[in-house]
């Protein structure tokens, strides 16, 4: 499934935060999104998955209009890894997980065994089966956010967007999630934060300045000291891994 | 934090396992309907005539079905059968069906506001009614003839419909409507009510009306009648059958707008539905009971802490809990002070406060789960 989109721009009150982004997803691609904080990368995914209505531009998941189709019909399609995952109310694992059945299902139906074998193999995936009868509230930071990824493999989707899924994580589980959702074979795109891990699991990056892409194309082609320095305000050497022979970014200072 | 966790895992979960699992969970649903039929039946027994429980069985009975055990002759030609036929049936029915529709309306408010602090009144419904009731009784038509007892019911109904509208109006203004801004909103709307109702209590020289209204705030079924009823019963048996099939939407609504809408539900509409759905039925029970404090915010978190979060099993569990419950705080509200029949709104604080705090302290809830 490809996503596209085209023209894209949000503003809130008079203030243009996304101005007139295009990307594309090919089929069964990982692509990255960076970029500074407060660049737009968030509002940017939100409007694709539904949450922003943007001013104008259009999104397509291959044929399906996402802007104008139902929410329903785009979340049978579409799986999303937010970043707000705290609740008031607390739920066993298992039933948040069950959630993610919730677009394939009429309002008055009820989970059927295919259903269960579902939520039961999401777990098995993110390595939580032994804690489906626990409280969500009671799970750690690192576990949550393994959860909520069960629930969207359990709602099956053909593409997947997440926003910055290892955000406040260990480095095991960062390597983790994004080992899982690697494996999915689907379209995905991901905000990231860190280089590094961009680099490694990205087939393709979108780099966001100020609303805007600053620029794009593969991870070793792009990530360029220039370019860091002038998207981040950070001086910086790329250089290869000699353990692991991948890219590898040294710090300096700030400007 | 980690002594706390690593205590959880070491707790086997063999308690909650019972309920979780399907056929137990059915299994609590039909003893809580068989306790909820034979408190019904019980409870016309308590009264300042006290009638022997076998007997009530027996009457009621023969009244609803027609079937006879025993000599029913007996029975029916006594003071016994007008008695629970036509002074305490109809309240312990009233008692069920108001007990069901606070819990079901509170239950509904915190999924829809996102808050365990909400309760069927949150919207300014107490405020807009007690002002509406306070008017009808001390101002109003409140001694004249036919608008007399409709009256305050009526005007309790429009107080309470007036500010729930008002604060959704509020709500949504300038922008999107979001929990803070209805949590305000409801806030701000029953200050005003408040401060109005006050004001017309400070002026009003009359201590019998006083009285009443001080009554009408505390609530109770001493007026029921089998006329009264069909009303409430109606209403709330059509919400209660509309919201169990909800139970999809309503929990997405616990995780939240961002996360409903990435599972196919956008909420902006559902909730507005419920708001004014529920603001009707609770503006419809607080006209013809006054208020009821307590039951709708407390029995559904006691619920949760029993059967979790999930509404498909929360909302049948907490309908029935809350019947149970109101059915017999209203005996005891009517039996506990010889010849007083206190206000049940107190009977529902005294036992409600308790078993929250016992909760809080000794179960460690923690909304819906165990903490």
């Amino acid at each position: 499934m490809n996503l596209n989109v085209e023209h894209l721009a949000v503003s809130f009150s008079n203030v243009n935060i996304v101005k007139d982004v295009s990307l594309k997803v090919r089929n069964k691609q990982f692509v990255g999104l960076i970029g500074p904080n407060g660049c737009g990368k968030s509002t940017l995914l939100k409007s694709i998955y539904k949450v922003i209505k943007p001013k104008h531009g259009d999104v397509f998941l291959s044929d399906l209009d996402v802007i104008k189709a139902s929410p329903k019909v785009v979340a049978q399609k579409l799986g999303v890894v937010g970043q707000f995952n705290e609740l008031s109310f607390d739920f066993k694992v298992r039933e948040m997980v069950a959630m993610g059945r919730t677009p394939h299902k009429g309002m008055l139906e009820t989970d059927n065994k295919q259903d269960q074998d579902i939520v039961t193999g999401a777990l098995r995936k993110v390595n939580l089966e032994g804690h489906a009868e626990r409280s969500y509230n009671s799970l750690s930071g690192g576990e949550k956010q393994r959860v909520i990824l069960a629930r969207v493999l359990a709602q099956q989707p053909e593409f997947m967007i997440l926003d910055e899924p290892t955000n406040h994580l260990d480095i095991k589980f960062q390597l983790q999630i994004l080992n899982i959702v690697k494996k999915l074979d689907i379209g995905i795109l991901a905000a990231l934060h860190d280089l590094t891990l961009a680099a490694e699991y990205c087939d393709y990056l979108y780099v966001m300045k100020q609303g805007q892409v600053a620029a794009s194309g593969k991870p070793e082609d792009i990530l360029t000291k220039e370019l860091i320095g002038q998207v981040f305000d950070v001086a910086c050497e790329t250089y290869r891994n000699p353990v692991t022979g991948a890219l590898g970014f040294a710090y300096l200072e700030t400007r | 934090m980690n002594v706390m966790q690593t205590d959880i895992v070491a707790k086997p979960a063999s308690k909650h396992s019972i309920i979780s699992s399907r056929y137990g969970f059915t299994a609590v649903i039909i003893v809580l309907l068989i306790i909820t039929v034979l408190s019904a039946g019980a409870a016309v027994s308590f009264g300042q005539v006290e009638i022997p429980v076998s007997q009530s069985y027996r009457i009621l009975l023969h009244q609803i079905t027609g079937i006879q055990i025993g000599n029913v002759q007996d029975l029916t030609s006594g003071s016994f059968v007008d008695i629970i036929w036509k002074i305490r049936f109809p309240r312990v029915l009233m008692a069920l069906f108001i007990g069901a529709g606070l819990t079901l309306c509170g239950t509904i408010m915190q999924a829809a506001v996102q808050n365990p602090l909400a309760d069927p009144y949150i919207l300014g419904i107490s405020s807009g009614g007690s002002l509406g009731a306070t008017f009808a009784i001390l101002i109003g038509f409140g001694t004249m003839g036919i608008l007399g007892q409709t009256g305050v019911a009526f005007w309790a109904f429009a107080g309470a419909v007036g500010a729930s509208l008002l604060v959704l109006l509020l709500a949504n203004a300038g922008g999107k409507m979001t929990s803070v801004k209805l949590v305000l909103a409801g806030m701000v709307i029953n200050a005003l009510c408040t401060a109005f109702a006050n004001f017309i209590v400070y002026f009003a020289n009359n201590a019998e009306g006083i009285k009443t209204v001080t009554f009408w705030t505390m609530g109770s079924l001493a007026a029921s009648s089998w006329d009264k009823l069909p009303l409430i019963a109606v209403s709330v048996t059509l919400a209660a059958a509309f919201f169990l099939m909800q139970f999809r939407a309503l929990n997405a609504m616990l995780l939240g707008d961002e996360a409903a809408v990435t599972l196919g539900i956008s909420l902006g509409a559902y909730r507005r539905a419920y708001m004014i759905l529920t603001a009707l039925i609770t503006g419809i029970m607080v006209a013809s009971c006054g208020m009821i404090g307590f039951v709708g915010l407390i029995i559904p978190h006691l619920v949760r802490g029993l059967v979790g979060s999930d509404h498909r099993r929360l909302l049948p569990a907490s309908i029935l809990f809350g019947a149970i419950f109101l059915i017999w705080t209203d005996v005891i509200a009517r039996t506990i002070v010889p010849n007083v029949e206190l206000p049940i709104g107190i009977i529902t604080a005294l036992i409600g406060a308790p078993m929250f705090m016992y909760m809080l302290v000794k179960k460690g809830y923690a909304f819906g789960g165990k903490s």
